[in-house]
């Protein structure tokens, strides 16, 4: 599904400090409505922080964050509310709930009973082994399993923005084309997706756009194809042939 | 004293019955500890409260018991909420290291115990004698146990239950749960972290006046009753920081220890039983008996 147009998301010139620490200094990037935007960026280009500054999740210093270009309030659970899910770096799954739990809590600012089972088939059938495990330990799950999880429990808040941190963070090379393959199918059901990756190939990959932020800023940006044949990135990005 | 078994009968539903009502304060201490990791010292004077509230509901505003008891139990609680609005919030939002939480709860605690001694007076009070029942029940073979045992035995299992209930069957109770892993993920998930604090706060508010209720009724009442808590935070460590479970059962050893020795060595060495059983639990198992190890934290 490519982009229709209409912007969704809007970040104007985020700035965020940790104490003395800059570690977004004025990144600017829009999602269009049924569009895959990725961002890529070395290990502490200000990726996570991005993340969770659309979420409220850390103060801005600095910029507005529109969504339908209304601004965010910076409360997450609005941002929430608003149709913004994250999937966090590291997954973290409620290890000592159930898998059936935590895609209830994933349901936690949805009021709607009758449509909340239509999306736990909704998850079930992107990801399968999720419905074999649902009395099972979240913290019993292998690595790929809970990054499963973590996406479908994200999904389960029934998202107009899918945000994902990292997905492809240790795991094996076969389990992420599966979960990235089944990305492509979210958002060819018509959720939105913006992505922070380190693994720059397989975010390209998945993109229509994409941005580069290199020590809280923007590098470069552009649309991902385009992007995967550029000399500087392929140098700087996809040098391990990734 | 010597050995015989109603002797034996008869401590053990005393136990059993102390036990349950450190379990009502030790529970709602350690569910604060597991969602915001910090030893909630100001827990002692929720109790309080709520004893004060119910003692004098009953007695300047002559209502019934059962009203009382509410009253007291909402006293407790939206003391509970205001300590943590007025005094931890302010502290959480400035920074994540919880030992500044620690020493405001103390101070909490320090402020609400001199408050009662400034205002209605230090001495020693008893609820009024007929608004619970002080009968003794005969169970044969000398066993004689307090109708005020059984009652506070009784309400606590009915508290511990709804609690149970609460933090499994309804939605809050989920995200207590998730919280409790991970509070700040938690709140990814869309549920209002500020709210959900404060409802914690309140059930642990709610849960000590149960505890600070029946404690006056054994015991008496008096503006540093809250020291008592001291029992259930030990519980707490035995079972486990953080784990309700734990705290259950590590209340319910604490009381049976206690009143055994009671029993059959005598009154004062109780106190040495109980430290002496926490040094040894903890050199045997540090982390409690449901304790959460350093890998489940991550
Ligand atoms: N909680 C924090 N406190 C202080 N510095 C932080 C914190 N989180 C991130 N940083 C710093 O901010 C910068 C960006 O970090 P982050 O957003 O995690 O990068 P990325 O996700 O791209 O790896 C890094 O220099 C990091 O060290
Ligand atoms: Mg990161």
């Amino acid at each position: 599904m490519a982009g229709t147009g209409r912007i969704l998301l809007e970040a104007q010139d985020i700035c965020v400090n940790y104490g003395a620490i800059a570690a977004l200094s004025g990144f600017s990037l829009k999602l269009m409505e049924g569009e895959i935007v990725a961002v890529i960026g070395a290990n502490g280009a200000g990726k996570s922080t991005f993340m969770n500054a659309l979420m409220g999740m850390v103060k801005l210093a600095g910029g507005t964050i529109l969504l339908d270009s209304y601004p965010l309030t910076g409360r997450t659970w609005k941002a929430v509310q608003g149709g913004l899910s994250l999937v966090p770096e590291g997954r973290r799954v409620f290890a000592p709930l159930t898998v059936e739990e935590n895609l209830r809590i994933g349901a936690f600012t949805r009021k709607d009973a009758g449509d909340i089972q239509e999306d736990y088939d909704w998850v079930f059938s992107l990801f399968p082994r999720l419905k074999e495990r649902l009395t099972q330990y979240a913290g019993t799950l292998s690595g790929g399993e809970q990054q499963m999880l973590a996406i479908a429990r994200a999904l389960m808040a029934r998202p107009r923005v899918l945000l994902l941190d990292e997905p492809s963070l240790g795991l094996a090379p076969i389990v992420i084309r599966d979960i990235f393959k089944e990305l492509r199918r979210i958002n060819e059901q018509g959720v939105s997706i913006l992505l922070v990756e380190q693994n720059a190939k397989q975010a390209l990959l998945l993109s229509h756009r994409a941005y580069v932020l290199q020590t809280g800023r923007l590098l470069k940006e552009g649309n991902s194809r385009e992007l995967l044949q550029d000399p500087d990135i392929r140098a700087a990005y996809l040098g391990q042939g990734a | 004293m010597n050995f015989t078994l109603s002797t034996l009968i008869q401590q053990i539903i005393n136990g059993l019955s102390l036990g349950s009502v450190y379990a009502l304060i030790a529970v709602g201490y350690s569910l604060v500890y597991s969602i915001l990791l910090f030893s909630n010292f100001a827990h002692g004077g929720f109790l309080v409260v709520g004893g004060y509230a119910c003692y004098f509901l009953l007695t300047q505003w002559g209502f019934n018991t059962a009203v009382s008891m509410a009253g007291a139990l909402a006293a407790s609680g939206l003391t509970a909420v205001l300590t943590e609005r007025l005094a931890y919030k302010p502290i959480r939002e400035r920074t994540s290291i919880t030992l500044y939480l620690l020493i405001a709860s103390m101070g909490v605690n320090i402020v609400i115990e001199n408050l009662f001694v400034i205002t209605v007076g230090g001495r020693i009070r008893a609820l009024p004698q007929s608004t619970f029942p002080t009968g003794v029940f005969e169970l044969g073979g000398g066993v004689t146990v307090s109708a005020s045992d059984i009652l506070s035995l009784v309400v606590a299992a009915i508290f511990l239950v709804l609690l149970q209930l609460f933090l499994t069957r309804t939605r809050w109770g989920l995200a207590i749960r998730a919280a409790a892993c991970d509070l700040r993920t938690a709140g990814l998930m869309g549920v209002n972290v500020t709210f959900l604090i404060g409802l914690v706060f309140f059930v642990a508010g709610l849960l000590a006046a149960v505890g600070g209720i029946f404690l006056s009724v054994r015991y008496s009442l008096y503006p540093q009753l809250g020291s008592i808590t001291t029992k259930a935070f030990i519980a707490a460590v035995i079972g486990g920081l953080g784990s309700l479970p734990g705290a259950v059962l590590g209340s319910l050893i604490l009381g049976l220890a206690e009143m055994l020795t009671a029993g059959f060595v005598s009154s004062q060495m109780r106190d040495l039983v109980v430290y002496s059983l926490l040094v040894l639990i903890l050199l045997v198992r540090p982390a409690g008996f449901f304790g959460r190890t350093a890998s489940e934290k991550i």
